[in-house]
């Protein structure tokens, strides 16, 4: 063949086939690529300019015609395999096994798009039917919409290229959201401590979001923790209720505002407990307190009858000597004691009493109650102590949003979906395919012609890379920019 | 105004170019081909690590990769065909001893040619110490004689060729005739990629070379020559003529113009006229 390499034009056809003696020449070949000078504003027909675009042309074709010549050697041997669209290793690989490749049943398999990348790197040949594939051969057979796009192939050789690791982005393996808001660590990790590392940066957990984890462990049963935290939030409820017996009649009417604050504060508690079928301890009648109803107490706790009274004879009952200045505040106090109010005395429970501290309140504070009896009603009350970001916060109508709201609700869509993990360049030295740690980025990749991703997309794209970033990769034939969005906070000054 | 001067399209007939798809990209592999496209000013975008140094981004090789509008201009014009594909199944056996029987030659040539190498270093090495004196000569010939029977090539060192473009008439038998313009036109009917192409048509016709621009967020980078020497001077926008648009798209597009020192133009093709032609400019006022 190498000898009909000149003659005719015809034969010329596929003229692109070294010669052995060109080949062995190609071996002492420069490695340099010529630089790029100044270019000219505005061409001038001028004999000079002509010069110098036909010598920047020659360069430019003697750089494109060049042929990728090795030492069989150095090059490691592969096979296609088209019904599995993998290349399988047929001599031991080279030093990309630490970043690219992956073993299964003795083999040493390479995905398609890592073996053109190699081939074109120069480091694999690959045969078909025991003839070599060409790199066109190789866009061909390997790169296709249903597998890797030749999109797709562009930015992960350019990342490729610039020395990035890039594996394929599988959904799988990555923990399920679930897992993720329960910070499990993964099975497949046996770098535990590691992994903490990993985990500690992210986001400091918010009240609800504990709230929402311990609940969702609750369904999960398998752990014995959650209860025992339940349990113990409930405890001072149940407390207030169950050993009222050994206090004093008095501290179960403390002053009022305290009271109403404990009851503001109590409120995820009031979705279960109804107050209205709750009724008053009857300290009154000294000996003995009916047990508590069992529905109030958490599982596992049995009421027993409570006994008042060995605590009542451990009751210092010696009359306190006051000066008569303490004894005319205490005198005041007995008559605003709330348990001889004969309003309060009517109360017949806690949604009762209830009510009537909050029509007491209105009337003394002089808020106009015919704004609060309709059901448009002010979005926060002024007798309220607040703080300003509180404040804030509430009277805010449109509420501001974190980009990871309602997403995980959101379901993925065929027409986007993240391609690569990308690691960067100097974690190549210890870099391990078993245990890849967290990725710099995720990509995905999208066209220039195509649509711009929307809010949902980033969305459900930005929940699912967890708290790696999303880059879209927007391919513009042979440009390619990279574009992250990113969530943000407006900033808001707030002096209290 | 008019583009008159087409010197492209008048021409004598240039060469059909072989182009192959991959994955719906119309992609361009053998150097011939790039050559013949670019002497008719079109650039296309090169997608390939460059043989010689494949680790950067800098300098690209093959394949190019055309543009929608350069694809439809060579159909169009009858300049394009499909670069025939992979020879099938039926000859596997004797392209495989064929294959085998090449690479033996090839061995058998580089050895001869790497003792050639290495006597001829010898000899260099030898008179280059000593002048020339028969005992030295005698010598030498001794240390060639040596060379000669002791040489082995080891087969590893073997160089061999990982052709670029789908290569060796042995693939490709019935592709030794020249190809036939027979390239479909692809391109879809939407007014979008219909405007672009009138655009595209209209600026290549008058001469200037074209890339794509959407990172200066244009639909054309506009180069007064090839653009290995001269600067785009130019960001075509092409719009329909009766499309109306959003004033703050106009200052976005004026405003990055400008800030790369470059022109933006709004291209719009009239319905079976010329194009129209609107340059934004910052008017200087302060």
């Amino acid at each position: 063949m190498a000898d009909q390499n000149k003659p005719e034009s015809a034969d010329n056809f596929f003229n692109e086939i070294l010669s052995p003696c060109e080949l062995f020449a190609a071996r002492s070949r420069s490695h340099k690529i010529p630089a790029r000078g100044q270019k000219d504003f505005y061409p001038d027909d001028s004999e000079e300019q002509k010069q110098r675009l036909q010598q920047r042309l020659d360069e430019h074709w003697s750089l494109i015609s060049e042929e990728r010549v090795e030492r069989l050697g150095n090059l490691v041997k592969a096979v296609w395999s088209p019904s599995e669209r993998i290349v399988e290793l047929q001599t031991p690989a080279g030093k990309f096994w630490q970043t690219m490749g992956f073993s299964a049943e003795g083999k040493q398999f390479l995905l398609p798009e890592e073996a053109l990348y190699l081939m074109e790197c120069g480091n694999l040949q690959v045969f078909h039917q025991d003839l070599p594939l060409s790199i066109q051969d190789g866009y061909e057979a390997f790169l296709s919409s249903d597998s890797v796009s030749l999109q797709q192939y562009q930015v992960f050789g350019h990342l490729k290229r610039l020395g990035y690791v890039v594996h394929r982005f599988d959904p799988s393996s990555e923990p399920s959201p679930y897992a993720r808001q329960l910070n499990l660590p993964r099975s497949r990790d046996r770098g535990g401590r590691q992994l903490k590392r990993k985990r500690s940066p992210s986001p400091a957990p918010t009240s609800s979001k504990t709230a929402a984890a311990s609940q969702a462990e609750e369904m999960e049963e398998e752990d014995k923790l959650p209860e025992s935290h339940l349990v113990a939030s409930a405890a001072p409820q149940t407390s207030s209720s169950g050993a009222a017996g050994e206090v004093q009649a008095r501290t179960w009417w403390p002053a009022e505002v305290p009271e109403r604050q404990a009851g503001q504060r109590s409120a995820p508690g009031s979705q279960r407990w109804d107050f209205s079928s709750i009724c008053f301890p009857d300290l009154g009648s000294a000996g003995r307190l009916a047990p508590l109803d069992a529905s109030l107490l958490p599982g596992g706790v049995t009421p027993g009858v409570c006994d008042v009274a060995p605590w009542m004879r451990r009751i210092n009952l010696r009359k306190v000597k006051m000066s008569p200045k303490e004894e005319e505040r205490e005198r005041r106090q007995r008559r605003r004691d709330v348990n001889k109010d004969k309003e309060v005395q009517r109360c017949r429970n806690w949604a009762e009493y209830h009510k009537l501290l909050e029509r007491r309140q209105a009337k003394r504070q002089g808020r106009p109650a015919h704004l609060w009896s309709g059901e448009v009603q002010p979005l926060h009350d002024p007798t309220r102590p607040i703080s300003t970001a509180e404040l804030l916060e509430k009277i805010s109508v449109i509420k501001s949003t974190d980009l990871l709201e309602g997403a995980a609700r959101l379901k993925g869509s065929e027409e986007w979906r993240i391609c690569f993990n990308v690691y960067q360049p100097d974690s190549v030295a210890d870099f391990k395919k078993s245990n890849p740690g967290k990725p710099y980025a995720r990509m995905c990749v999208c066209s220039f012609d195509g649509p711009v991703p929307d809010l949902r997309v980033i969305k459900q794209l930005s929940f699912q890379s967890g708290d790696v970033p999303v880059v879209y990769a927007a391919v513009d034939h042979g440009d390619i920019s990279f574009y992250t969005f990113k969530d943000f906070q407006l900033p808001r000054d707030i002096y209290p | 105004m008019e583009a008159e001067l087409q010197p492209q399209e008048e021409r004598s007939p240039a060469p059909v170019v072989g182009l192959s798809l991959c994955d719906s990209a119309p992609l361009l592999w053998r150097l011939q081909d790039l050559k013949a496209v670019r002497s008719e000013g079109l650039v296309g975008a090169l997608l390939g690590s460059l043989p010689r140094t494949p680790r950067q981004n800098v300098r690209l090789g093959r394949p190019l990769l055309l543009l929608p509008e350069e694809e439809r201009l060579l159909g169009e014009r009858g300049g394009a065909a499909a670069l025939p594909a992979q020879n099938q199944e039926a000859a596997a056996g004797e392209l495989q001893q064929r294959y085998t029987e090449e690479q033996q030659r090839s061995f058998e040539e580089q050895s001869v040619l790497a003792l050639e190498d290495r006597e001829s270093a010898l000899v260099r090495a030898m008179t280059s110490s000593s002048g020339s004196d028969p005992a030295s000569d005698e010598a030498l010939q001794h240390r060639l004689l040596d060379l000669e029977q002791n040489f082995s090539f080891p087969r590893s060192a073997l160089a061999v060729q990982l052709s670029t473009a789908r290569a060796g008439l042995s693939h490709c038998p019935e592709a030794r005739a020249f190809l036939e313009a027979d390239w479909p036109i692809r391109a879809q009917r939407c007014p979008r990629r219909e405007a672009r192409f009138q655009v595209f048509r209209d600026l290549r016709g008058r001469g200037f070379f074209l890339t794509s621009a959407g990172k200066f967020g244009g639909d054309f980078l506009v180069y007064p020559g090839d653009p290995l020497r001269f600067h785009a001077h130019f960001i075509a926008i092409c719009l329909a003529l009766d499309e109306s648009v959003c004033l703050l798209d106009v200052l976005c597009a004026a405003r990055l113009g400008s800030n790369v020192k470059k022109t933006v133009l709004l291209c719009s093709p009239a319905p079976d006229g010329p194009v129209r032609y609107t340059s934004l400019q910052w008017s200087g006022m302060v």
